[in-house]
């Protein structure tokens, strides 16, 4: 191979985690069905996630809206505030800061804990016991991750909203009311739904590599924190590459 | 449902014909690293066997490749008179209630209580009970292995011998037939070593399995196994009672007895 | 350990539901603002040029927002069709000789069509008709007309700048405004012409009220035209009719006396706002008499023609005649 090392390895493990990804999908849709365990990764990865996604997101609000001010006055169209930053946190801010958020958690936290349950054997034990550990490991948790990003997307994106009203109530008044109002008058469908679909993209991409990152975690403690590392860094980078994917598949689609 | 049995266990010296075991010509290589290569062995029910070998040798190999967590790349291997290798899923489950497997790292799941580590095996093998009678079973396990008051602890709170204890329990839940122990006192200071190896031969007495220790602690084996085989170059190199092998001058074999 | 359990799955049932209610009541509000749900209707309107208009774009109806652009669609190179969709309700307030416009939404916000009232009892929009576009002037035109204006207050400007100045050079001028007596002179001029005014508006009072005589005399003929013993009525009506000259003497000496009331009126200090308001009903009255004694002149005069023809009353009229030639002859003679 007359490609570098690092590419043969990059190249090695893309290829690697295709093949992780079909597994998913050749395993996930096939009874027997870990549904309580799916529920409760749902707890785990959901709502235990909302506290800091929820802070992230009030304090997105806030900050932008106040950075935003000084800009829009410039031109005079302070009034416009609300709408841009409606537009901003729905279609953008909102789901990207909290997937990465989500990445750094969730991603970190799969990563470790799949990692570690490999190199103790737990995985090895849990097939013993009769359990598909593929199924009940990583399909559960790449599901719940794709079910739960949007859910806290949608919360943190009204969190942020909130803490934007709040923001533009620093140095202006304007009613709750109104403030909505502009924000959603603002907004259409075609800002909300490709940035709701692609959360379940980013959800997935984080779940996913978090699994495939912790289940073939080499051996010893410092495999594991390599594996926990790596699920991050990776799993943000799939965010913003999704990203990127998705505004232009709705750009050719002509939804923007 | 799984109950105990209640077959009285027939004295070792007496040759019990049936094996419960059977290896025959195994080949695993993992790339170019032949790690076993013709390997057989047979365990008869009834009987303590441990395979003796060095770290690297292929011991922990030979025994996920029984359990199905490996492949062999040929030979055969009969448990319980179902060839392992060419088993489905399902087929294979029902071979895995029968054999406990207690892995060199415990493998105690984390995130549960010590008693849903023990309760997780008979609801993955969908053993019917009632609540009360699976508590009762947990209960009445770890009685066995002396832990009866860290039903609610979680395993992080466990020392290595008490965790070590609480996997034994958890491969003994389901009354196995047979037990495939993977370097048990591995990481244990002797003294415990030699309570794990007692507490071995107790259930063994008390669950009238078959086991198969993998090991290279020669305390541990010396006090568990009635035979011992020889795990070298990848095929069984000697096989004979500890006496035995002791009275060998194989240097190869005589290194472990040094 | 089962409690904890179901503790965690309805805490994570309540997040997932918040999650799926703020989804679905953001959608909803997106949605009625641009009518998604309600029960809408389509009209149609097309421009030469939409400037940025694009679906989605609000519409008001008299400044309230009553739907929303559906769709822009490009007809031919000068003409492109904005299908707009109007809530159900409006239906009933949106005529067919309502006119649209483009417009923006503040001075730089979107786009949106305004629709204006246009005229009173045309009938009702249906389903799909097109409205008329009312022309206005777009920034552009706004900006060009702005620029021929200032060029306007330029020179005009400088006309009113010459003009000030010969203005104040002029001798002539400065010395009739400073003439400390001519102001009295306008005041009284002033005071006259309204003292005349409010006599002919008396005048035409008293005209009024003599009109009035006249219709009642027609109703006196009607009478006349059932009852053949009526003859005697009628002669003292043309009496009555050729008294009306003795009556004007009366009306000048009334319209005098109105003349002096109104005098009082505005010594009284009532005002010459007092005065004008009467002045403008005396005219409106004054109207409207004119018009009557015209009708029933008319009037009088088909009767009268009417009655000739009778043959009851064709010995009186011929009677009549006979008498008016004598009397011009008379008259003659005595000349």
């Amino acid at each position: 191979m007359a490609l570098p090392k690092t590419w043969q390895s990059f190249l090695d493990e893309t290829g690697d985690m295709s093949r992780f990804t079909g597994r998913f999908f050749a395993q996930g849709f096939k009874p027997r069905y870990e549904f309580s365990e799916f529920i409760h990764q749902c707890f785990i990865i959901g709502f235990k996630s909302l506290p800091l996604i929820g802070l992230t997101g009030f304090i997105m609000g806030l900050v932008l809206t106040m950075q935003l001010r000084p800009s829009l006055i410039d031109y005079g169209v302070e009034s416009q505030l609300p709408a841009m930053v409606g537009i901003a946190i729905v279609r953008e801010i909102g789901p990207v800061v909290t997937a990465l958020i989500f990445a750094g958690k969730i991603g970190s936290s799969i990563g470790a804990e799949l990692g570690s349950m490999k190199v103790t054997e737990q995985i090895d034990a849990m097939e013993v016991s009769g359990t598909n550990p593929f199924k009940y490991l990583v399909v559960t948790r790449v599901l719940a991750a794709t079910v739960m990003l949007p859910v806290l997307v949608i919360l943190s994106d009204a969190i942020s909203l909130y803490g934007s009203y709040l923001g533009v109530n620093i140095r202006a008044t304007t009613s709750f009311q109104l403030f909505f109002k502009q924000v959603f008058d603002a907004l259409s469908f075609s800002d909300v739904w490709p940035a709701v679909i692609k959360t379940f993209f980013f959800g997935f991409a984080v779940g996913m590599v978090g699994c495939y990152k912790g289940y073939n975690s080499r051996k010893g403690t410092e495999g594991v924190g390599r594996s926990a590392n790596s699920a991050v860094v990776v799993s943000s980078l799939l965010v913003f590459i999704i990203d990127l994917v998705v505004v232009q598949v709705t750009d050719l689609l002509g939804i923007n | 449902m799984e109950t105990v049995q209640e077959t009285i266990r027939p004295p070792v010296h007496e040759k019990v014909q049936e094996p419960v075991i059977t290896i025959r010509h195994l080949y695993k290589s993992f790339g170019a690293n032949k790690v076993l290569a013709d390997f057989s062995l047979e365990l008869k029910k009834g009987e303590n066997v441990a395979v003796l070998g060095k770290s690297g040798s292929g011991k922990s190999v030979l025994i996920k490749c029984i359990i199905g967590l490996l492949k062999p790349d040929s030979g055969e291997i009969n448990v319980l008179g179902q060839p392992v290798a060419n088993l489905d899923h399902d087929e294979l489950d029902r071979i895995r209630v029968k054999v406990g497997f207690l892995f060199q790292s415990n493998a105690l799941y984390d995130s549960m209580t010590v008693r849903e580590n023990l309760e997780f095996p008979m609801r993955r093998h969908w053993i019917k009970m009632t609540p009360g009678e699976s508590s009762d079973r947990v209960m009445e396990t770890l009685k066995n292995v002396g832990l009866a008051h860290t039903v609610d602890m979680m395993p992080v709170e466990l020392s290595g011998g008490m965790r070590k204890r609480i996997a034994l329990a958890r491969t003994l839940i389901l009354n196995p037939d047979i037990m495939l122990y993977d370097e048990p006192t591995t990481g244990l200071d002797p003294i415990t070593g030699k309570e794990i190896s007692k507490l071995m031969m107790e259930v063994g007495e008390k669950y009238n399995t078959s086991s198969l220790i993998i090991s290279h602690d020669m305390n541990c084996i010396r006090a568990t196994a009635d035979r011992i085989v020889m795990l070298i170059d990848g095929k069984c190199y000697a096989d004979g009672s500890y006496e035995e092998l002791k009275r060998n001058n194989d240097p190869k074999v005589k290194q472990f007895f040094e | 350990m089962m409690a904890k359990r179901l503790i965690n799955n309805v805490k994570l049932g309540v997040f997932v539901i918040a999650g799926l209610l703020l989804l679905i009541l953001a959608l909803y509000m997106i949605g009625r603002d641009s009518n998604l749900f309600g029960k809408n209707f389509e009209l149609k309107v097309q421009f030469e040029n939409v400037q940025g208009l694009t679906a989605g774009n609000n519409i008001r109806y008299a400044g309230i927002q009553v739907g929303t652009v559906k769709k822009v669609k490009i007809v031919s190179d000068t003409l492109i069709e904005v299908t707009m969709l109007i809530d159900e309700k409006m239906k009933a307030f949106i005529h067919q000789t309502d006119l649209v416009s483009i417009s923006t939404d503040g001075l730089m916000g979107n786009k949106l069509l305004n629709i204006t009232p246009g005229k009173d009892g045309s009938p009702l929009v249906k389903e799909g008709d097109i409205l008329q576009v009312k022309k206005v002037a777009s920034t552009e035109d706004m900006m060009e007309t702005l620029n021929r204006t200032n060029n306007n207050i330029a020179v005009i400007s400088d006309d009113i700048k010459r003009t000030v100045q010969r203005i104040n050079n002029s001798e002539a001028l400065w010395k009739i405004l400073e003439e400390p007596t001519l102001p009295a002179y306008l005041k009284e001029s002033m005071a006259h012409i309204r003292e005349a005014a409010g006599k002919a508006a008396d005048m035409a009072n008293d005209l009024s009220a003599i009109v009035n005589d006249v219709k009642n005399g027609k109703g006196s003929l009607g009478a006349i035209l059932t009852d053949t013993s009526i003859a005697k009525n009628l002669d003292q009506a043309v009496v009555k009719i050729r008294s009306v000259g003795d009556h004007a003497n009366e009306l000048a000496e009334e319209l005098s006396a109105m003349t002096q009331g109104v005098k009082n009126d505005i010594n009284n200090g009532k005002g010459t706002v007092n005065a004008l308001l009467k002045d403008s009903l005396m005219a409106m009255k004054l109207q409207s008499s004119l018009t009557n004694i015209e009708q029933a002149t008319a009037a009088f005069n088909e009767n009268m023609e009417a009655l000739k023809h009778n043959f009851l009353l064709r010995g009186y009229f011929r009677k009549l005649e006979k008498q008016k030639k004598k009397d011009e002859a008379a008259a003659s003679v005595k000349k």
